[in-house]
């Protein structure tokens, strides 16, 4: 059987594929935006595939602050992409 | 003195803090807070000129372990420029914000740009590289959106979802680094990474990252429309050094750590685009309309150049002659920092006293804001490559250097942008000193126009007269080179 | 036997995974993909624990697929459903070649990559150093030691992102509708969620948690309140909102610069004092994640937050109304 940090990197790349292509064809910017967290999800399940070590060693701890820190770092650009996209719209109102 | 490493970090991001709490105090804050730093900055030079290249690893944890920052000449006198931008550019946003609303939410904002800025300079850490590009992004985004109309908030959007992009791609690469190699420091990177497909895809995937927020062409679409409509001094920083910062990320990916993986296929790829983007980006500045737009294209050609060196550097073999391409290619890059920046604080000083920035109706600008008008003609000089300035002696290297690594097909690219340069820089300066009446007085702000002059000085005569300084500085003090 | 199991379930993650990828960005609908994509912010968190990640389970939860969702929920109150959101044919077979190749050349690399890595981990070096570095839970010792200098620039992001947000918009109108068996269920809630956050944020030091999660989930607890009372508008003394915010960074900063001058080294913690000064940060940091989420949820600004010292002080002594 393939191993789990195969299975679960080849489906981080998966993940960022589908975020990646998405990202490039929606027009629409909260599904663009959608479309960047799934192509983020993906990088970071790379990142935990590779910290994995099996189940009873103890995972790299590195990848999961980095991957911590991602998290964060994504959902802030998030609330400001979201808060950008309401002021264009309250300008285009106008 | 390793202090001051720390120092031109902290210091902003400090004064960033304390602008949100006192906002009335903000630009008080800002000024002192960039000098500050621009202190440290100079403090830093001189160490590297004396005692060679920094590397400080915070908490002085085992390779790896911890964060490293470095300063070594390039990234030195890369952070003195920019803070050189950003303390005139600073003078110069004190009187362009009239609003105090703006002001409070600008200042802030403003100070956290050159945090990340400095940050990047000196990072020596993948992820920590990762981290600051993206507190760079956000911040440019956020001050892009300042302006606060439709035109601005668009170009704030697309320059949000590019650069997001942009980083994710630079993050994969760096997942797929750590994957093959366990660590992320650069220095232990550069003797580790070898050419094996792992490291060649993290390559093609962190190059691409780096394309988009370097903005070369094709992938330049996001800069025009987000330069134009940011606020005069965000462009300048925005123009001047956030897209150059970019473009040292992968210079020194390229030369320190993926030396041994990059090919002279993908340099020459990269060259290549760079001379389209000289010619496009010069053709579109030549039919822009507003000022702004223009000094925005202008940016796409003039980053177009640095890539050029590219494939020669790859190409030239080890010694004095890539010493010297390489050292062009910086004194391009800082000459075009504060030309770009000068130009685009000039552009502001025209928007506000004229009302406007299309170029056909600026007749009477060289009667009406005499010295507003110099500085324009002073960084056009440098822009298109007239000597003194350093662009003269970039492009002379340029030149020299495609000729003695075979590659001549660079300089007819070179010779068409610069006379499209100069078409364009003519051309402004045409319908300035045309009659009409775009003010109405002749006004002399010093405050305004004084930072803008010097920024513009630095490009034309400094740069260019002082670069045996910088080439000597280069040459001892690189990191790489060295084989 | 337990080997097949466990692969099964395994392949059956990843599946689903895609799958809920996959619709997330195909859908055109807006308020399907949101659902979508908070479904697969929950999976992922299953997907972290199964990967020996509990630090990073317990964020995605919050603040993945709950603050995440928050925002993109109240986001698309407004929005019209079914609006086309794809390009020409031509260009889409482009995008479309060009991601496939791109997938299949790093997953080439990936295969080459697990196959070459001389298996050189950080790990070791982090456990090493664990007991000098004041705390046991490994990745707090990362996060708020070795690699604090990440740390400090990932909450200066956050600060940049929420000051935006509360300067760019009018303030908004959120869900008005709230239902007694919301407020019931608020009053058992919020304080539980109180009393985990700050148990998560002690906690952090020897077990999977800390500041990150500690501040995220204080901030679910406010928009929890924020959801059910929607009709009480505190106003909050704009002052303190601002310090709350600069709190975290600026307790991180003077530390690490006080360390800088006491061991010459920025962020470098005396080993005997690491504990109480991460424990410090993070109670810093704590507060001004969970007000930052908070604001960034509530979305634009807060009454009197432009004005000049003087002027908030004196709205919020006259009290606010609704």
């Amino acid at each position: 059987m393939i191993s789990e940090q195969l299975l679960y990197s080849l489906a981080g790349v998966g993940l960022f594929g589908i975020g990646l292509r998405a990202t490039l064809l929606h027009h629409m910017l909260l599904l663009r935006l959608l479309a960047l967290n799934v192509c983020g999800a993906g990088v970071f399940l790379i990142f935990i595939a590779i910290a994995y070590g099996g189940i009873e060693v103890m995972a790299d701890p590195v990848p999961h602050a980095l991957v911590l820190t991602g998290i964060v770092v994504a959902v802030s650009a998030t609330a400001m992409a979201l808060a950008l996209g309401r002021r264009l719209e309250a300008l285009n109102d106008e | 003195m390793n202090d001051a490493i720390i120092w031109v970090i902290a210091i902003p991001l400090l004064g960033s803090l304390i602008s949100i709490i006192w906002s009335r105090y903000a630009s008080m804050i800002a000024i002192i807070s960039n000098l500050l730093a621009l202190a440290a900055s100079i403090i830093i030079v001189a160490q590297v000129y004396q005692y060679g290249p920094v590397n400080h690893a915070l908490g002085s944890w085992q390779s790896g372990l911890g964060i490293s920052l470095r300063a070594d000449a390039l990234s030195s006198i890369l952070l003195l420029m920019s803070m050189i931008v950003i303390s005139a550019a600073t003078f110069y946003a004190g009187a362009y914000f009239t609003d105090p609303v703006k002001r409070a939410r600008f200042w802030p904002l403003w100070l956290m740009l050159v945090v990340a800025l400095n940050a990047l300079l000196l990072s020596g850490d993948l992820f920590n590289l990762y981290v600051t590009l993206e507190l760079l992004g956000l911040s440019a985004v956020a001050l892009t959106a300042l302006s606060d109309n439709r035109a601005a908030l668009q170009a704030a959007i697309r320059y949000l979802s590019i650069g997001l992009l942009g980083s994710l791609v630079f993050l994969a690469g760096v997942a797929l680094i750590y994957m093959g190699h366990g660590t992320l420091d650069l220095v232990a990177l550069s003797n580790k990474v070898q050419a094996e497909p792992l490291s060649q895809v993290a390559f093609g995937l962190m190059t691409a990252g780096l394309l988009i927020k370097s903005a070369l062409f094709p992938l330049h679409f996001w800069l025009p429309s987000a330069h134009a409509s940011a606020p005069a001094p965000v462009s300048a920083a925005l123009s001047a050094l956030v897209v150059k910062v970019a473009v040292y990320i992968l210079l020194r990916l390229w030369v320190d750590v993926f030396d041994l993986v990059l090919t002279p296929l993908s340099a020459m790829l990269l060259g290549t685009l760079g001379a389209i983007a000289v010619i496009w980006g010069s053709w579109q500045a030549l039919q822009a309309q507003r000022l702004k737009l223009m000094a925005a294209y202008s940016t796409v050609a003039q980053i177009g150049y640095l890539f050029i060196f590219l494939p020669l550097i790859v190409a030239l073999p080890e010694g004095p002659v890539q010493d010297a391409a390489f050292t062009a290619l910086l004194l391009m890059a800082l000459t075009h920092g504060f030309a770009k920046s000068a130009f685009f604080l000039s552009a502001g000083v025209i928007q506000q006293y004229c009302g406007h920035d299309r170029i056909a109706e600026l007749g009477g600008t060289a009667r009406a804001l005499p010295l507003t008008t110099f500085v324009i003609a002073l960084s056009g000089v440098a822009l298109i490559g007239l000597p003194p300035s350093g662009t003269f002696l970039g492009k002379w290297y340029l030149i020299s250097s495609s000729f003695q690594a075979g590659q001549w097909w660079w300089v007819p690219v070179i010779a068409i942008g610069s006379v499209l340069a100069t078409a364009y820089v003519f051309r402004i300066l045409g319908y300035a000193f045309g009659p009409g009446e775009s003010v109405g007085r002749v006004l002399n702000r010093g405050r305004e126009e004084i930072p803008a002059l010097l920024l513009a000085l630095f490009a034309t005569l400094i740069l260019g007269l002082g670069s045996f300084e910088l080439w000597d500085f280069v040459a001892q003090h690189s990191e790489f080179l060295r084989g | 036997m337990i080997e097949l199991l466990w692969s099964i379930f395994d392949i059956t993650l990843v599946l689903l995974l895609l799958a809920l990828a996959w619709t997330t960005c195909s859908t055109q609908d807006v308020k399907r993909a949101v659902t979508l994509f908070i479904a697969m912010g929950l999976l992922l968190a299953i997907v972290w624990a199964r990967l020996k990640a509990p630090d990073l389970a317990l964020a995605e939860a919050v603040i993945g697929a709950g603050i995440s969702g928050a925002l993109l929920l109240s986001a698309i109150k407004d929005y019209p459903s079914n609006m086309v959101s794809h390009r020409s044919t031509l260009i889409e077979g482009i995008i479309n070649s060009l991601t496939l190749v791109l997938t299949i050349l790093m997953s080439w690399a990936v295969w080459h990559g697990l196959n070459m890595s001389d298996g050189v981990r950080l790990s070791e070096p982090v456990i090493s150093q664990l007991p000098v570095s004041g705390v046991s839970n490994p990745v707090t010792a990362v996060l708020l030691n070795y690699r604090a200098y990440d740390t400090l620039l990932e909450l200066a992001v956050v600060l940049t992102a929420v000051l935006t947000v509360l300067t760019l918009n009018e303030k908004r109108v959120d869900y008005e509708f709230s239902s007694p068996l919301l407020q019931g269920m608020t009053r058992w809630l919020v304080p539980l969620l109180v009393v985990t956050s700050g148990y998560l944020l002690w906690v952090g030091a020897h077990a999977p948690g800390g500041a990150f999660q500690a501040g995220a989930m204080l901030a679910a607890a406010m928009i929890l309140l924020q959801l059910a009372y929607p009709s009480r508008r505190q106003e909050f003394n704009n002052s303190l909102l601002k310090i709350l915010l600069v709190i975290g960074i600026f307790t991180f900063l003077l530390v690490g610069l006080w360390m800088m001058s006491l061991n010459d080294d920025f962020l470098a913690f005396t080993p005997a004092w690491a504990g109480t000064l991460i424990l410090i940060i993070e109670t810093a940091a704590t507060v001004s994640i969970a007000t930052a989420l908070t604001l960034a949820y509530l979305g634009g600004r807060p009454r009197g937050w432009e004005d000049t010292n003087r002027t908030s002080r004196s709205i919020a002594e006259n009290g606010g109304a609704g």
